[in-house]
């Protein structure tokens, strides 16, 4: 199953890269700024809600930079939502085209997670510049500099595989059951607050904080968290939970679509 | 060379999820699944035929025959519920022209959007490009998104991406008539062309004249099931019969 993956995959990586940039154009087309839109969005997002969370509610996370803090956990979070969102409705939008001609239908998915991944790379440029910036008087701590930054792609790594299966799965079960579109919608607003984005873990009751920990988000956030905020690596046992995860989710959303695919055409 | 053995192609026409529970239950349950097979309609039941390398087949039959299933199952768009499908070499299924062209793109785009939907690579893509562009006679509109253009315009450029291979097997769903006259009779030639380039094709239209024309070897299906097969002349003239006495 698995040389039959990759062989197809290596026959449909035209399509892969067509579809992508597809998205890429269709998205700038007309506007002025064009792709430097991905930088900017999330520059004035963060500056939005670090103006509502650190002045309005005088949120903060004590010992660390907030600033970088809130923006670590945006970035990824809304790398995750956006991904799995545009995942999820994938399928169903290029019916037209799976019932016209042969396409491998997990291309889809994936095509959006990348697609939004490359996004969240861009996003990462401004996410340094505040880091950097940090060490010029931008909040109250600077972030130190460590050789561990070069973590940070398997970690990134790890984190695309979890969202392509999350993707794949909420793809696949959508098809059958278009109530999930609204479903997973509401279940990412509860995801994003059962989520330290913007506040500390350290604010939760110790007795539930447990089951906070074993949110996968929250695993993977802790990590480039630690990274950037504190200098540290890491430990192994993370890092390989980061991978289990990641090769986990990714495995099972794989199967289950490649079990579903054939049925898609009596849904959609 | 193209091979069905006992092939049946089951829809349920009453798919319409009734309620989230229902839907979540039959996704895991499979003896409660059977129990909504009231609604099942059988668009293939038990087809077996055989098309042998750069043979030209065509296949007749009215609305709602199995014609177009047929060809889906052929291309792996569909697996059939029962039965079994070979196929051997590689297909250029022309069954609905310009699938996947977005209206937002350019044509120079969608050539290489499409192209890559139909399992073009980037090289040939790269080295066909300029025949492509001049077989569609649209190279003072390449940079202007298809959604501008009209649906001749399309139809031409789609076919002209569809038709710059040479496949092993080529399956038609009437295609002939895209574009104006003049476009036509090229489009026909064109065809011709690959048919005659010892492809082996298998061609529906509802056109007995362009299938006697093309074809030495013609299926005719009713209700999902092989009435008759065989000579193209015999077969369109029983199936020709048939129709004018319903009539």
């Amino acid at each position: 199953m698995f040389k039959n993956i990759i062989s197809n995959f290596n026959r449909y990586k035209f399509l892969l890269y067509q579809l992508i940039s597809r998205d890429f154009k269709v998205k700038y087309k007309r506007s002025v700024l064009g792709v430097l839109w991905s930088l900017l969005q999330p520059i004035l997002m963060m500056a939005v809600m670090a103006t509502v969370f650190s002045q309005m509610f005088k949120f903060s996370v004590p010992g660390v930079n907030y600033l970088v803090y809130l923006m670590t956990g945006i970035i990824m979070f809304n790398y995750f939502s956006e991904a799995t969102n545009n995942a999820m409705t994938s399928v169903v939008m290029n019916f037209t085209l799976i019932n016209k001609v042969y396409i491998p239908k997990y291309i889809f998915p994936i095509a959006k997670c990348l697609f939004v991944g490359i996004n969240f790379l861009l996003t990462l440029i401004p996410w340094l510049g505040i880091i950097i910036l940090s060490h010029f008087g931008l909040g109250n701590y600077a972030c130190p500099f460590s050789i561990w930054y070069i973590l940070l792609p398997y970690i990134f790594l790890c984190f695309l595989m979890f969202t392509v299966g999350i993707g794949m799965l909420v793809s696949c079960v959508s098809v059958f059951l278009r109530d999930v579109f609204y479903i997973y919608g509401i279940v990412l607003i509860i995801w994003n607050y059962l989520t330290p984005v913007f506040y500390s873990i350290e604010i939760i009751p110790p007795s539930i904080r447990t089951y906070f920990k074993l949110n996968p988000l929250y695993i993977f956030l802790t990590g480039v968290r630690s990274i950037v905020l504190f200098g540290q690596r890491p430990s192994l046992t993370q890092l390989g939970l980061m991978g289990l995860i990641g090769g986990t989710v990714l495995l099972l959303g794989l199967y289950v679509f490649k079990k579903k695919q054939d049925k898609f055409i009596y849904y959609v | 060379m193209i091979r069905l053995n006992n092939v049946s192609m089951k829809f349920n026409l009453g798919i319409e999820a009734t309620s989230i529970k229902e839907t979540f239950i039959s996704l895991f349950d499979k003896k409660r699944r059977k129990r909504k097979d009231r609604n099942e309609f059988w668009a293939l039941k038990n087809v077996n035929f055989e098309v042998k390398k750069g043979e030209v087949v065509g296949i007749i039959g009215s609305n709602g025959a199995g014609k177009s299933t047929t060809l889906k199952i052929v291309s792996g768009v569909m697996k059939p519920t029962e039965g079994t499908v070979e196929v051997d070499g590689v297909i250029s299924p022309m069954i609905e022209l310009g699938a996947g062209f977005d209206a937002e793109l350019t044509a120079r785009e969608n050539i290489f959007l499409n192209g890559a939907i139909l399992g073009y690579s980037k090289k040939f893509l790269e080295q066909k490009f300029d025949e492509i562009v001049e077989f569609s006679e649209l190279k003072d509109f390449l940079d202007v998104p298809i959604k501008n253009f009209s649906s001749g315009m399309t139809a031409k450029l789609a076919f002209s991406i569809a038709t710059i291979v040479n496949p092993e097997i080529l399956i038609v769903d009437e295609i002939l008539s895209v574009g104006d006259m003049r476009f036509q009779e090229k489009s026909k030639k064109k065809m011709m062309e690959m048919i005659n380039g010892g492809t082996t094709v298998l061609y529906v239209s509802h056109s007995l004249q362009s299938i006697r024309d093309l074809c030495s070897k013609v299926i005719w299906l009713e209700h999902g099931q092989i009435v008759m097969a065989g000579k193209a002349d015999k077969v369109c003239d029983a199936y020709y019969k048939a129709q004018t006495k319903e009539a």
